[in-house]
């Protein structure tokens, strides 16, 4: 128990970093930018509370905007994020009663757990750029956005579940 | 109470959530120009929107107001419209040549404009009240005229009113004389039209006919002498046979008298103590 918290500490950071020192600064063709910082709400087991989920997104995200400069931003995102992930995970885990449930491609197989990510994702992608636009005057360009910068994230996601679980 | 607690255990995350959101949107519009000026556009647009419909409201509400104000606006503007078109017409008017004798003849004495603000015509009894009263200057017995000539005399004063009782009153006799000729006369009223008086007491000596000027005699301290009063329409005898008894056209129509000056006679504090003076005497 104490190691698995210890070790997503470990992932909150790790990500946190990776985001602000890397992903921040890609922009594929201007439009896609991976943010794989939801992958951190996705490994969380599924007996931690709730408002730990939200409050989590809130800081992780704040975090982020800090050195992104732009406040707010990912903080909502990724507490509406949070608030809906272990919604997500209880959608697509398969069906029996593990206390001690953690999402991973080995608990979910790739299939569920590949479903989940592209779900918290777009959610996280869709949430994210309609505050960064905060207007639908421009609404083709933000679907590109939106779709480009999903697939690119949950391939990220992707990556880093096969780095995580051997 | 402890389902309210139990409520909040069970969404306390989802409380979280809006409180976290809520903090995260301030900063979002607080801290990022674009979307602070959206917001901001918005939040103006929408206060604007009930700000409107609000002034709206209260426009409509305020309208009864505006409907009483507008018509006392409408009533004074209207008394001031008669004020002036009154001012008006007796600038334009020609000064007809009773006036011009009349003025000549007061310009010695110091005239009080007055208006007629109450005037009771037919019975016995006719009562004019004007608006001037004591503060004014006005005493009581002071003679009144008009453009037409004569009107009556101050019976009772008030502070900004006076009741003048006019030559249609039972009560009035005025001493008058027939012009050209010394001989006077009391004018008195008996009833009926208001255009018409009577002269009585005319010595037969006298030499009268019809359209003679019959005007003020000036033994009185309330007229100066030769006030136009009248014009002598018929001569008849009184009923002892002993004088004239002259029937005279008033010169003032007392149905539409409107604007009067009190004569204020200098000499009337003087005349007074001179007759108390002969009265104590033959006391």
């Amino acid at each position: 128990m104490f190691q698995t918290i210890v070790s997503r500490i470990a992932w909150f950071f790790a990500l946190w970093l990776l985001q602000v020192l890397v992903f921040n600064h890609v922009h594929i063709f201007g439009y896609a930018t991976p943010m794989p910082y939801v992958y951190f709400l996705l490994i969380l087991p599924v007996s931690t509370p709730r408002w730990a989920y939200v409050l989590s997104g809130f800081v992780l995200g704040l975090l982020i905007d800090i050195f992104a400069n732009t406040p707010g931003m990912a903080a909502c995102a990724l507490t509406l994020t949070g608030l809906f992930t272990p919604w997500l995970v209880n959608v697509f885990r398969p069906s029996d009663d593990d206390e001690n449930f953690a999402p991973s491609r080995k608990t979910m197989e790739w299939s569920g757990f590949t479903k989940l990510i592209v779900a918290a994702v777009s959610l996280h992608c869709i949430a994210f750029f309609l505050l960064e636009t905060f207007s639908f005057v421009d609404f083709h360009e933000i679907l590109i956005q939106i779709i480009s910068s999903s697939l690119l994230t949950s391939l990220f996601c992707v990556a880093l579940e096969l780095i995580r679980v051997k | 109470m402890h389902n309210l607690l139990d409520f909040l255990r069970k969404y306390c995350h989802v409380l979280l959530f809006v409180a976290l959101e809520c903090i995260g949107l301030t900063l979002l519009c607080r801290f990022n120009g674009f979307q602070g000026s959206v917001w901001l556009t918005a939040a103006n647009d929408a206060a604007a929107g009930v700000q409107a419909l609000n002034t709206e409201v209260t426009s409509f509400f305020e309208l009864r107001n505006v409907n009483r104000a507008l018509t006392h606006q409408n009533v004074h503007l209207f008394r001031e419209n008669a004020k002036l078109r009154e001012e008006l017409a007796s600038l334009k008017k020609d000064t007809t040549l009773t006036e011009k004798l009349m003025a000549e003849k007061l310009k010695d004495f110091r005239l009080i404009e007055a208006m007629v603000v109450s005037n009771t015509t037919g019975g016995g009894e006719n009562y004019l009240v004007i608006n001037r009263g004591e503060a004014d200057g006005v005493k009581p017995e002071m003679g009144v005229v008009g453009g037409g000539g004569a009107v009556g005399i101050v019976y009772l004063t008030d502070k900004h009113h006076s009741l003048i009782i006019p030559l249609t009153n039972r009560k009035s006799s005025i001493s008058c004389r027939v012009r050209g000729q010394n001989y006077f006369g009391y004018l008195q009223w008996s009833g009926g039209s208001t255009r018409h008086a009577v002269l009585d007491d005319v010595p037969r000596y006298a030499k009268v006919k019809s359209g003679d000027v019959v005007e003020t005699s000036g033994y009185s301290a309330v007229f100066p002498p030769g006030i136009f009063v009248g014009r002598v329409k018929s001569v008849g005898n009184s009923s002892d046979g002993q004088s004239y008894k002259l029937d005279v056209a008033l010169g003032t129509n007392f149905s539409n008298i409107r604007d009067v000056q009190v004569i204020s006679t200098p000499y009337k504090a003087e005349l007074d103590s001179l007759f108390s003076k002969a009265a104590k005497e033959t006391l």
